[in-house]
């Protein structure tokens, strides 16, 4: 127990030095200003978010070789956690693109391809929520989080073409645009910052389904007795 | 400097998910570790 | 028996079983042709804003009809309580999957050459110069829906709620063959048309993955 508080502690006092960082250490943008700042924290979920996604599709693979409970209990906790991250990409997105650009939304190919991905994991979420029984509703989930991420790199990759035919303003700063050093580190260490939050937030989920598994254990023993 | 709202917002908005979602977890988990007193409670009654 | 065997007698039977009523084709057809018509109310459909919005338009018909098609695919199975006899007859369960899947985008075709000249008339866009080609377009797209479409409507027959879980599901995994296969389709379909080869072979890339996919995790959703 103590461990858990001392990760969400740590959690929290580096995800409060990035946002310091962010708008304190590294330098104004020349084009955007202000407002560039907050790649840092769109940018950090973005990429926590794809590895809690990443994370699940592991978990996914071993539940389906291996048959063991606790791959689907990370497994959904990566997928619930990976799907917050993307809800706050999706909402910083904009907040970033009105001021940059004057819309809200410009289908973005990066922006949009997250909007794909968020759908596909809320459909993994909702597939399990159909399913009762448990090895059943794990199996199910499983292959469908495996045919969801192999999908991923091909959404990314199709409408990343699709954006070449129809070009629109970029959200993120084009491929061309490289990032000032004292940035980088910056960048670097939201990154970090939001992995850590992540693996804070998986262990708290984990517990809540590790612990739902037991209450239905005790019911069932309730009941039979 | 009228875009510095938009950076607050966005960073506060993105704190407030994270901080929903693990209010979210910790209630629920609280909740459960109730439901499973009660039912330990029961099942060595009978 | 191998395979290929496996596969082409359950492939006769898919084949057989839809043909003896045609309900999956004609429901298929006929949803397909509402949708064109629908459509033609959401723009002006002048030649050149047709071939502007055209292919897109005809791909989403396709995607809304197949979410639906592929219904019955195991739905059929569960009802009539078959697969568990299918299984043990049928050593392979890629074979299964095979030949539904073949079968699958045969029908889709089906509908889809139907419906192209309809199309063309109703839109004023021409198809003929360029139909070889259209037709290479609908093939590897066809193919595409019908993979991850077997593969989830595997998984949605075991779930509640399967009428509305599959295109939920579907949709969101086609989102690549939606996107190429319009997109290639609006270059053929444009004044001076133009083959645009990466986008199939974006198309070629989804089939082979998914058939991959469904080929090393197919024993899985067939799963009692």
């Amino acid at each position: 127990m103590g461990k858990r508080v001392l990760l969400g502690a740590l959690a929290i006092l580096l995800v409060i030095a990035a946002a310091y960082a962010s708008f304190y250490i590294a330098p104004e943008e020349r084009t955007m200003g202000v407002v560039q700042r907050i790649f840092y924290f769109h940018v950090g979920s973005a990429w926590a978010g794809m590895d809690a996604f990443l994370v699940c599709f592991i978990c996914n693979l071993l539940y389906i070789w291996k048959r063991e409970q606790k791959y689907d209990w990370l497994g959904v906790a990566a997928a619930e956690v990976g799907l917050v991250l993307t809800t706050v990409v999706l909402i910083t997105g904009p907040i970033w693109a009105k001021p940059a650009w004057g819309i809200y939304w410009t289908w973005d190919a990066r922006l949009t391809s997250t909007f794909v991905l968020w759908l596909l994991y809320v459909s993994y979420l909702l597939l399990r929520t159909l399913v009762e029984e448990p090895d059943r509703r794990a199996l199910l989930s499983s292959l469908f989080g495996v045919f969801a991420f192999i999908d991923v790199p091909l959404v990314f990759g199709a409408i990343r073409w699709w954006r070449t035919q129809h070009p629109a303003p970029v959200i993120m700063g084009g491929p061309g645009s490289g990032l000032d050093p004292t940035m980088n580190k910056v960048f670097f260490f939201s990154v970090f910052a939001m992995h850590v939050l992540t693996v804070f937030l998986l262990v708290e989920r984990y517990g809540l389904e590790k612990m739902k598994s037991e209450v239905d254990v005790l019911q069932r023993e309730a009941e039979a007795l | 400097m009228k875009n510095l709202n938009s950076v607050f917002a966005a960073y506060i908005i993105g704190w407030g998910v994270f901080f929903l979602f693990y209010v979210s977890i910790a209630k629920r988990t609280s909740d459960l570790r109730t439901e499973i007193e009660r039912l330990k409670n029961s099942v060595t009654r009978k | 028996m191998s395979l290929l065997s496996n596969t082409s007698v359950l492939l006769g039977k898919e084949l057989r079983t839809e043909f003896r009523s045609r309900e999956l084709l004609t429901t298929t057809i006929v949803f397909i042709l509402m949708v064109v018509v629908l459509f033609s109310f959401t723009f002006d459909p002048t030649t050149a804003e047709s071939r502007r919005f055209g292919g897109g338009l005809l791909w989403l018909a396709f995607l809304f009809a197949a979410s639906l098609m592929l219904q019955p695919c195991f739905l059929r199975e569960q009802n009539n309580d078959t697969l568990s006899s299918l299984r043990l007859a049928i050593s392979d369960p890629f074979a299964i999957f095979l030949a539904k899947l073949v079968a699958n985008t045969l029908f889709l075709m089906l509908t889809e050459l139907l419906m192209l000249p309809v199309f063309a008339v109703l839109y004023n866009v021409p198809i003929l110069p360029t139909f070889h080609w259209l037709l290479l377009v609908l093939f590897l797209g066809s193919l595409g829906i019908s993979v991850a479409g077997t593969a989830l409507s595997a998984i949605s027959a075991q779930a509640r709620m399967r009428e509305l879980l599959l295109p939920l599901l579907l949709l969101p995994i086609l989102t690549p063959v939606l996107v190429a296969s319009a997109e290639v389709t609006v270059g053929l379909l444009d004044r001076d048309p133009v083959m645009q080869w990466k986008g199939i072979g974006f198309l070629a890339v989804f089939d082979l993955v998914f058939l991959t996919a469904l080929w090393m995790f197919g024993e899985y959703l067939l799963e009692e």
